[in-house]
């Protein structure tokens, strides 16, 4: 029973399917959005806050190739804070405290206007596939739905169950229903499910917190927000908090451990290391003698206040007795309980960098189902996901962002060449270029980009152009001369050696003391030329040094790209490699030496001995082919 | 594909020798061997790493001779590998080596047998480039620094500045991903004194290299005097007359060596540099310009000077030619009434007064050669970098750690991690542990992270 037709389903409307669904439709895709709940479209299920280290830059990123998660951030900002100041400019990262209800809205309201696209609530229970061809998806009504591509993004949905203490229940988070028969599904069209766990904190009373016992955290003025579209900066309309749990919390805490489905077993999903329950830091980091918990608005009215750093799927008597241990929260009172949640997921290195899977045509897949955690990195693998499905209904080229381009191709290309055997975050580490990859230059790297790919609308390339040419304006400032005496006065005033002098501008601002605010003031360069212009400006004259070495690294990086690998090879042939080497580069059949590189199991040995080999087999060629050349004569 | 057709090549180094090794390896090794190898036991069955006695087959010639077959994999290629014994000698070893060639095997490239054990998983990378370090080693102390490195004690020391790097990286690394973890910051000062460290133990390990550089193709020592001041006798007294080689050895990168004198287990080429006059004869001019190059490539010049007549205007040329060079002036003929002025020489050069007839204080001349060459200070019994890849990687690491060091408090935090991940990735290229995934795990089992 066909009931409609459809370029596109999208299935899930979480952080990736938004993304997924919105460059569908806007690359012109008769697309539907399929959900459970269409109040959860775009929910923050977990803290209330967008960007941080490394996911800053990838909100950015989706924004400069024309997403949608940085104007509805900048929409629904409560407190804009820039981390890591001091630390050096690769490294800054944006973070907003959001009102999650309405980022919720706001999204649904863009969705809902939005040409080609059809948002429907129901449960996809079954993909059709026909020759290892998507042709459908069906759902729990029994309807059919025809389409050619599907992008699966249904986050933690799949199989989903909640554990607080003894207490668990198969559903979703917040209460939502979960998805039941769409992995079985999975698994019976061949995909390796695996069984990831995460976790939330309690929400509290804001009434029932001491506030004098915590520390003040305000938002920075004057800072660029996450959207490029954006022309002022959204007002800090909140404050968050900072406290400390104690002693009496980990005895508690360790008095209950048997209690603990962590440790109980009752948890058998595999958890991410870098954001452990409270439980788990205690236990792993027993000489710890407190642990820092933030306090955050959920919405802009703020009487519902998110613990960060208070995850737990203790029982709830244990939870409330943990919480009223911590200063400030001796009358606590939890409006909604901390819980872990576990789910199905899939093994990422099934897919292509195009997010498509290895094996059924049409079959995409975006967001925590690969195995991800955080909404920018679902958002980030929601767009590319998109673009893709779109590229190939259309017979266009696959588009793959590489790893020196943006922490978008860290994130993909790590996925599908590593994989991950717990909930993947992006940090900033995971990055070797990201010294390129900065939060101020992802329009500069990405919008042409998303330009070409159609989905950066004119104001948005406008808005683009109008900034090359005050980075140009300024450049050409750079190379005058200016008056030495001048410079060395200056250099006297700030403390550098006026010796050998080179009164150009752009050497007078290598000099560590001076900033180009200085030159600004001192020379009257610059003129009409904005702020977060200037910044751009003197990164790149500062980071000069390392950003070329950065650019060395990448020519060397691209050079092992290009050297292909056999697709029908059997590695097994080749003793040398360890026999873990041997099994992975036979399993994921790797298109050249530099994703070998980088598939895990694979070492910097193993890839010596594959590089002998290489240049032995194509010496070896070449010498048979010249023996032929010789007989043919 | 043909990985495995039959390689042969000359195992044991390249001319005078007491015994000889000719080694083939690959498929049908065995088959080939029995075409022209006889054993006396007639019930030989050729057992795995059991030695034959038997007759060789050299074409004109018959020589008797050994055979043992290795069988894959336990061998050093891990293919089945056949070894002659036989006599030693450039001849013998070259005519077996020509019948296999006849008989249809082909001649190893240089490194084949190492590269085939390497890709036949018999050894990792570092442990290759030792062997091959090994197979080369011509002298004593050369094959001491080859050993070293084949136990990996060069890895252990890497890995140890790796580590140190790694917990700076790490820390850095761990406060700048997570800026609201109140993780508390490495102060520059822990970081400098860190860094001074590393600094010191690459250098010291750079500091090796030219002593494995010696050790490994000898000490050039150039001699310098003009005629009859006993340059000959002097190098024969060095070489003494049981070790004396007086065929010219054609180096690729050396000169003229006229003769190899072993010392404390190192190898000393000495260098003759014949006619170092002003001449307007075109072909003397040549051959001056040669011992000029000579004496600029040397390691070490022995300036010799005849005692027993006053120092005329060529001892003075010759004692220019060799200013600044790494040099000792030789005295020679102390055997005979001497002539004061030479005294007034004595400057910062080493002098030494020795007699070539009689060889009086050669041994002492010897030890100050040695000294010279070593700068006094030779290591023994430790790791030496002899493998100028090692040597190459190490120099880069230095440069990164120096400008390390010195950008110091105006370098950014994000630059100095990543140049500090950049150096450590560097070292990865001797010890093969370079994945970033290392460093992430290593970030997350030192803190506790999260939200």
């Amino acid at each position: 029973m066909i009931k409609e037709e459809f370029d596109v389903v999208v299935v899930g409307s979480g952080h990736a399917g938004c993304e997924a669904s919105l460059a569908l439709a806007r690359l012109g895709n008769k697309t539907m959005l399929a959900t459970l709940n269409l109040d959860s479209i775009a929910f923050l299920a977990c803290n209330p806050s967008i960007g941080g280290t490394a996911k800053g830059q990838l909100a950015s990123e989706i924004d400069a190739l024309g997403g949608e998660m940085g104007i509805n951030t900048d929409k629904n900002i409560l407190q804009l804070r820039m981390l890591n100041t001091g630390k050096g400019v690769a490294v800054q990262s944006l973070r907003a405290q959001v009102d999650k209800h309405g980022y919720h809205f706001s999204m649904k309201e863009t969705l809902e206007k939005q040409k080609n696209l059809t948002i429907r609530q129901c449960e996809i229970v079954e993909i059709l596939v026909k020759n290892n061809k998507v042709v459908g998806v069906k759902n729990s009504f029994g309807e059919e739905i025809s389409c050619r591509a599907v992008v699966l993004a249904t986050g933690v949905y799949m199989e989903s169950r909640v554990i607080i203490g003894e207490w668990t229940k198969d559903q979703g988070p917040n209460g939502f229903v979960n998805s039941k028969g769409l992995s079985k599904n999975l698994q019976k069209l061949g995909f390796e499910i695996f069984r990831f766990k995460t976790g939330t904190p309690a929400r509290v009373l804001k009434d029932s917190i001491d506030f004098d016992k915590f520390e003040e955290q305000n938002g920075d003025e004057n800072i660029q927000s996450f959207s490029f579209l954006t022309k002022k900066q959204p007002k800090n309309i909140c404050k968050c908090y900072l406290g400390y749990t104690n002693e009496k919390t980990h005895e508690i805490i360790r008095n209950n451990l048997h209690r603990a489905p962590m440790f109980s077993g009752m948890i058998k999903g595999v958890g991410p290391r870098y954001c452990p329950s409270i439980e788990d830091k205690v236990v792993r980091f027993a000489d710890r003698p407190r642990h820092q918990i933030f306090l955050e608005p959920e919405d802009k009215t703020g009487s519902e206040i998110y613990v960060q750093g208070f995850s737990s799927s203790m029982p709830v008597d244990v939870q409330e007795k943990m919480y009223r241990s911590v200063e400030g929260f001796e009358n606590v009172q939890l409006l909604r309980n901390a819980y872990a949640i576990e789910y199905d997921c899939i093994n990422s290195l099934e897919l292509l960098p195009t997010l498509e899977s290895k094996r059924i045509s049409g079959m995409f897949f975006a967001g925590q189902i690969n195995g991800t955690s955080g909404y920018e990195e679902a958002g980030a693998q929601g767009l590319i996901a998109g673009i893709n499905a779109s590229r190939k209904l259309n017979n266009q080229e696959p588009f793959i962002l590489g790893r020196d381009e943006a922490y978008i191709g860290v994130l993909i290309d790590d996925l599908v060449t590593k994989g991950t055997n717990e909930p993947y975050r992006m940090m900033t580490s995971r990055a070797e270029y990201r010294l390129l990859l900065r939060q101020d230059n992802a329009d500069i790297r990405l919008t042409p980009i998303g330009r070409k790919l159609g989905l950066v609308t004119d104001e948005r390339y406008k808005i683009f152009e109008k900034k090359l040419k005050l980075i140009s304006k300024a450049q050409k400032d750079l190379d005058k001369m200016l008056s030495a005496s001048e410079v060395r006065k200056l250099y006297e005033q700030k403390g550098e050696s006026s010796q050998s002098i080179n009164p150009l501008a752009r050497e007078v601002l290598k000099r560590t003391n001076i900033s180009i605010f200085d030159l600004k003031e001192h020379f009257n360069l610059f003129k009409n030329i904005p702020e977060n212009i200037l910044n751009y400006v003197q990164t790149e004259v500062k980071y000069s040094g390392y950003l070329k070495r950065q650019q060395m690294l990448i020519a060397q990086m691209r050079k092992n790209e290009q050297i292909k690998l056999p697709a029908d090879f059997d590695y097994s042939q080749i003793k040398g490699l360890r026999i873990e080497a041997q099994q992975k580069l036979n399993k994921f059949k790797p298109l050249s030496l530099g994703q070998a590189s980088r598939i895990s199991g694979v070492s910097p040995a193993d890839i010596a001995v594959l590089t002998v080999y290489i240049s032995m087999k194509n010496k070896q060629d070449k010498l048979k082919n010249g023996d032929k050349n010789v007989r043919e004569k | 594909m043909s990985e495995n057709d039959l390689i042969v090549a000359i195992a044991t180094p390249y001319g005078k020798s007491g015994v000889g090794i000719v080694r083939l390896s690959g498929e049908g090794c065995l088959t080939l061997a029995k075409k022209m190898f006889r054993p006396f036991d007639k019930k030989c069955d050729f057992t795995p790493n059991k030695m034959y006695l038997g007759e060789i087959d050299l074409g004109d010639v018959k020589d008797k001779g050994f055979v043992v077959f290795f069988q894959s994999p336990h061998s050093f290629t891990g293919e089945d590998i056949v070894e002659f014994q036989c006599h030693g000698g450039i001849m013998v070893t070259q005519k077996i080596v020509d019948m296999c060639l006849t008989k249809g095997a082909r001649m190893a490239e240089p490194g084949e047998f190492s590269k085939r054990a390497f890709l036949n998983g018999k050894m990792s990378l570092d442990e290759a480039e030792g062997v091959a370090d090994l197979i080369n080693a011509e002298s004593e102390s050369e094959m001491r620094c080859s050993t070293a490195l084949a136990r990996g004690e060069l890895n252990k020391t890497v890995t140890d500045i790796q580590d140190k790097l790694s917990d700076i990286v790490c820390e850095m690394q761990a406060y700048m991903d997570y800026p609201e973890e109140h993780i508390e910051e490495k102060t520059r000062s822990e970081i400098k004194a860190i860094l001074e460290e590393i600094c010191q133990q690459i250098d010291n390990l750079l500091a090796t290299s030219k002593q494995g550089k010696l050790c490994k193709f000898g000490v050039d020592v150039a001699i310098v005097g003009k005629t009859n001041a006993g340059k000959s006798s002097l190098l024969n007294r060095l070489l003494g007359t049981e070790q004396a080689i007086v065929t010219d050895i054609e180096g690729t990168t050396r000169d003229v060596v006229s003769g190899v004198m072993e010392y404390n287990g190192v190898k000393f080429n000495l260098l003759d540099t014949a006619g170092l006059r002003e001449t307007k004869d075109i072909i003397e001019n040549i051959g001056i310009d040669k011992s000029k190059q000579t004496i600029e490539q040397s390691d070490v010049v022995l300036l010799v000077i005849d005692r027993t007549r006053q120092m005329d205007k060529q001892d003075e040329e010759n004692l220019c030619l060799t200013q600044g060079k790494n040099r000792i002036i030789v005295l020679n003929k102390s055997d005979q009434k001497n002539c004061a002025t030479l005294d007034k020489l004595i400057g910062k050069d080493k002098v030494i007064s020795v007699s070539a007839k009689t060889g009086e204080n050669i041994d002492q001349l010897k030890k100050e050669l040695f000294d010279k060459a070593f700068d006094g200070n030779f290591v023994n019994n430790s790791l030496v970098i002899t493998n100028s890849r090692h040597e190459q990687v190490l120099r880069e690491a230095s440069e990164i750690a120096h400008k390390l060091l010195s950008s110091g408090d105006d370098l950014f935090f994000d630059c100095l991690t990543l140049e500090s991940q950049y150096l450590w990735e560097k070292l990865g290229e001797i010890t093969g542990v370079s994945a970033n995934d290392v460093l992430i795990s290593k970030i997350f089992s030192k803190f506790c992270l999260g939200k």
